[in-house]
């Protein structure tokens, strides 16, 4: 298809969530809590905003009148929440990310933030409205396709979490509502399907870049907005899944196509993605009336905020092919996962191990065990982990014996004396008797025998060699 | 350049085009942009500012008179301020003055179909800032609306200091023979989420639905948007500072309830109904409210009997004051015997809130009470500080000590009921 002649128009919204506290309260960001303790219901009104207009999307909500139950935890939701306390400041962790996040994206941050209110009122914000602030302008990313406008940066609170619905009640959990969020927008100048998915990669390897994003089901999401010639912008809302980008972007474009045929003009409304590249009408578009000050909180000045360098992630995989001869796919694996600060550390320590052991270790140590032992060792510390490293190092604890290692500390139950290596001579002493017990077992065998014998204290290379020798 | 101008600003690195917003609080100018954000851009950073668009002229409305339904009560809607039913005008950051009874409607529609809405603007004010003169002016307003044939008053009034002036409402009518509500509201009314509308409607509710008079409060009853509840004007206490549901009535319970969905009314309690008006406005200003506390100055003694007539103590417990061991404590107990001893009027309550003062249980309560300090029973600190004021206003000191301890406007409550502690 030549989507140039198409008229096509096409830029994305990436919405992700942050790991830090919520952004207007001290709570948690725990978004799938236990079961709920707090119960509560409200109506909401369709309000004339800042311009003196009741917004399209907010009066086609208020025709319905519906009550809105909600549900909380006490362990991540407070009064804020349930919008009888004012919001607290902006939450720094949060901003700071933002900020970083700008820098990432080659945008410009805003002299004075000022947070607004974005009128909502399907019930999914306690308070009616959504609190969103515009921090960075004019940014860009590089893609295989040329550069791509990030006009937009926002950081916003997430809604709350629809949970059942008929036609007199709505149900929300209040978990996930106020949870810090980065919304990044791109121009329309998206080129084709593909090249769309190709930007939310991108967009999205930036963000993860620095490392204080939720990770997960749910935590990242996008938006699409489409148009082709003779058309109207269309709001695609809530991709999970990165793959099925082209896919919906191309059943859109024969929906309005096929509009267009029949001479019907095709109106402006947000759409949800469904499975099969289908979607289905939520509501019509929401305009500039929906947006009014947030008069609770003082503006923010960005520049009083002194941020760390952040390296993106694709840079990382880089260097850690190059500086500690990872290959490309544990590169990846290391540079994207929370390990590869631990990484950093250990390999900045390390004299005699070298990178591909510690990454290896690292990422695939804890699955190998759940696997072998049914044993979760996340329990193990940053600080436990480079203390291991630095035993290894320093010959104290065999490389072998690592993962025997890993599981004694999960347990608590390590002890470094345990892995005091055995005497080269006692060893060749050890091996030579049970060679001369076994004169019939293959080397493979012997081999077994030998390392159940000195389970985890003897490395698995010297004691083939010393077999070998002895077989000769 | 005004608030309202459409400009653009250039600065070092970009171009922002969108409205001028008023800024009173930073140097830094806020432009409205298109897609609706608010930026602040700083003085430092503009290369050039330019005006595309004057303001547009606000187009002004001729306010057309409603059409009264003879079969529905008039209720007057009186706005004094404060969060409930105020328009805010975001192009000047300014709340309007502008309270007519369409600018009402429009905000809470569901209203007219209750009863015939007319309107007064009496005062615009945070209600922190109140004095007495404009409970005198609200008095005076009722006054006059009563006599023109309203059924009865809503007073849209800001919640800090609400119960001082449904307080000093309920004392200054000695006979009332309309309901008069105070509504307040938590959350402004310019967001979705506001408990203006709920609470305004809740309150004509209860006046097109009951014959009676009297000065009520109306409020959220919990956080729900379910129910409303009427609340006594001298026993209720705002007790929470953002809550809906801050209004509580103390040492009694509501008066009734009303449920917002099916707009049932609900009486707890027999209902008062006056035949005629009459009115003691004064009020005086000599009279202190002093709340106790460990390490007290004397001084504030000094300067509360050198200033005042009389003195309410919000005083520990019981009705404890710091004046019974030690030199400074004795002092206290010196200053306050011979304030009394001259004709000034001591008035004890409690600072626990829930629950009666006692003159006689402790010997230092004994002590103060020995000196002509007057014990308020269950009074709320706030009403006894109201109460006095008005007594002093309109009787003499010999009348206001008897008065006082006295139960004139349901603000005693001889017998607490265990269930009304919460």
């Amino acid at each position: 298809m030549d989507y140039e002649k198409l008229g096509f128009m096409c830029g994305i919204e990436i919405h992700q969530q942050l790991e830090t506290h919520k952004l207007y309260c001290e709570c948690p960001s725990i978004v799938h809590d236990k079961d709920p303790d707090i119960f509560f219901s409200r109506k909401l009104r369709a309000v004339a905003g800042e311009t003196g207009k009741v917004d399209a999307a907010a009066s086609h909500e208020k025709k319905k009148d519906r009550i809105f139950n909600y549900q909380a935890c006490t362990t991540s939701s407070c009064l804020v929440e349930m919008d009888e306390e004012p919001p607290h400041p902006m939450n720094k962790e949060a901003l700071e990310i933002g900020l970083q996040a700008a820098h990432l994206f080659n945008a410009k941050v805003i002299d004075e933030i000022q947070v607004m209110r974005k009128t909502v009122v399907d019930g999914s914000n306690v308070s009616g409205f959504q609190r969103t602030a515009l921090i960075a302008v004019d940014g860009y990313i590089d893609t295989s396709k040329g550069k791509i406008n990030i006009p937009l940066i926002c950081l916003e609170e997430e809604a709350a979490k629809k949970v059942t619905e008929d036609d007199k009640t709505v149900t929300f959990r209040l978990d996930r509502l106020g949870v810090p969020l980065i919304e990044v927008s791109t121009d329309a100048g998206i080129k084709d399907p593909d090249h769309a998915k190709e930007c939310a990669e991108k967009i999205g390897m930036i963000l993860r870049s620095t490392s204080r994003v939720k990770r997960g089901i749910g935590t990242i999401r996008q938006d699409v907005n489409v148009s082709i010639k003779g058309g109207v912008r269309t709001e695609i809302k809530g991709f999970q899944d990165l793959k099925s980008i082209p896919d919906i972007i191309i059943g859109e474009i024969s929906r309005q196509q096929k509009l267009l045929k029949k001479g019907e003009k095709v109106k402006s409304t947000v759409r949800k993605a469904e499975q099969g590249g289908k979607t289905v009408f939520l509501r019509p578009m929401p305009g500039s009336a929906r947006m009014y000050p947030e008069t609770d909180i003082l503006p923010v000045i960005p520049s009083d905020i002194a941020l760390d360098d952040i390296e993106l992630i694709d840079d990382k995989v880089k260097r850690y092919g190059k500086e500690f001869g990872l290959g490309e796919d544990l590169a990846k694996k290391v540079a994207k996962s929370a390990a590869s600060a631990t990484f950093e550390k250990a390999i900045e320590k390390s004299k005699v191990i070298k990178g591909p052991f510690i990454a290896e270790t690292l990422i695939s140590a804890p699955r190998e065990i759940r696997r072998k032992n049914d044993i979760d060792i996340s329990n193990v510390s940053e600080n436990q982990y480079l203390n291991l490293f630095a035993l290894i190092d320093a010959g104290k604890v065999p490389k072998g014996a690592i993962l025997d290692a890993l599981v004694a500390i999960s347990k608590g139950k390590f002890n470094k004396d345990a892995y005091k290596g055995v005497s080269q001579a006692e060893l060749k002493k050890s091996i030579a008797e049970i060679v001369k017990d076994n004169p019939d077992k293959p080397f493979g065998a012997l081999m077994g025998m030998i390392m159940a014998k000195f389970s985890g204290k003897v490395d698995g290379k010297v004691v083939s060699e010393i077999i070998k020798e002895q077989l000769k | 350049m005004k608030p309202g101008d459409t400009i653009k600003v250039r600065t070092k690195e970009n171009e922002f085009t969108g409205i001028l917003m008023p800024n009173e609080e930073t140097d830094s100018v806020i432009v409205k942009l298109d897609n609706g954000y608010n930026i602040g851009i700083s003085p430092k950073s503009i290369v050039k500012k330019e005006l595309l668009k004057n303001k547009p002229a606000s187009d002004t409305k001729k306010e057309t008179p409603l059409k009264k339904d003879p079969k529905k009560k008039t209720i007057t809607v009186l706005h004094t301020g404060g969060t409930i039913a105020s328009k805010v005008d975001y192009e000047t950051g300014g709340v309007t003055a502008h309270f007519t009874a369409s600018d009402l409607i429009q905000l809470v529609p569901e209203i007219k179909d209750i009863a015939n809405i007319e309107t007064d603007l009496v005062a615009n004010m945070m209600s922190e800032d109140m004095n007495f003169s404009d409970y005198q002016k609200i008095a005076k307003a009722i006054q006059r609306h009563a006599k023109a044939g309203t059924d009865g008053i809503i007073i849209g009034h800001g919640t800090d200091t609400l119960t001082y002036t449904a307080a000093a409402l309920a004392f200054m009518f000695e006979e009332i023979d309309i309901p008069v509500i105070l509504v307040g509201s938590q959350r402004s009314s310019d967001r979705g989420s506001s408990d203006a509308a709920m609470n305004l409607i809740c309150a004509a509710q209860f006046i097109s639905g009951i014959d009676t008079s009297g000065v009520y409060i109306c409020m959220h009853e919990n956080t729900d948007d379910d129910s409303c509840v009427i609340l006594p004007a001298t026993k209720t206490r705002k007790m929470h500072t953002s809550r809906r549901d801050a209004f509580k009535p103390v040492n009694c319970g509501p008066v009734a309830r009303i449920d917002y969905i099916d707009r049932k009314l609900e009486l707890f309690n027999d209902i008062y109904k006056g035949n005629k008006l009459t009115i003691k406005p004064e009020l005086s200003d000599k009279v202190g409210l002093i709340k106790t506390h460990t390490n007290m100055s004397t001084s504030l003694f000094e300067f509360a009997t050198k200033n005042y007539k009389a003195i309410v103590i919000e005083g520990t417990g019981l009705g404890h004051a710091p004046t019974s061991i030690g030199k400074e404590n004795l002092k206290k107990y010196e200053i306050l015997k011979s304030f009394i001893k001259k004709g000034g009027i001591v008035a004890i309550t409690s600072q626990c809130i829930y629950g009666r003062v006692h003159p006689t249980v402790y010997s230092n309560l004994r002590r103060l009470s020995n000196i002509g300090c007057i014990f308020c029973e269950d009074m709320l600190p706030e009403t006894a500080y109201i109460k006095l004021s008005w007594l002093l206003g309109n009787y003499s000191t010999k009348e206001t000590k008897e008065l006082l301890p006295k139960n004139l406007r349901g603000e005693i409550n001889f017998r607490l009921d265990p269930g009304d502690f919460y």
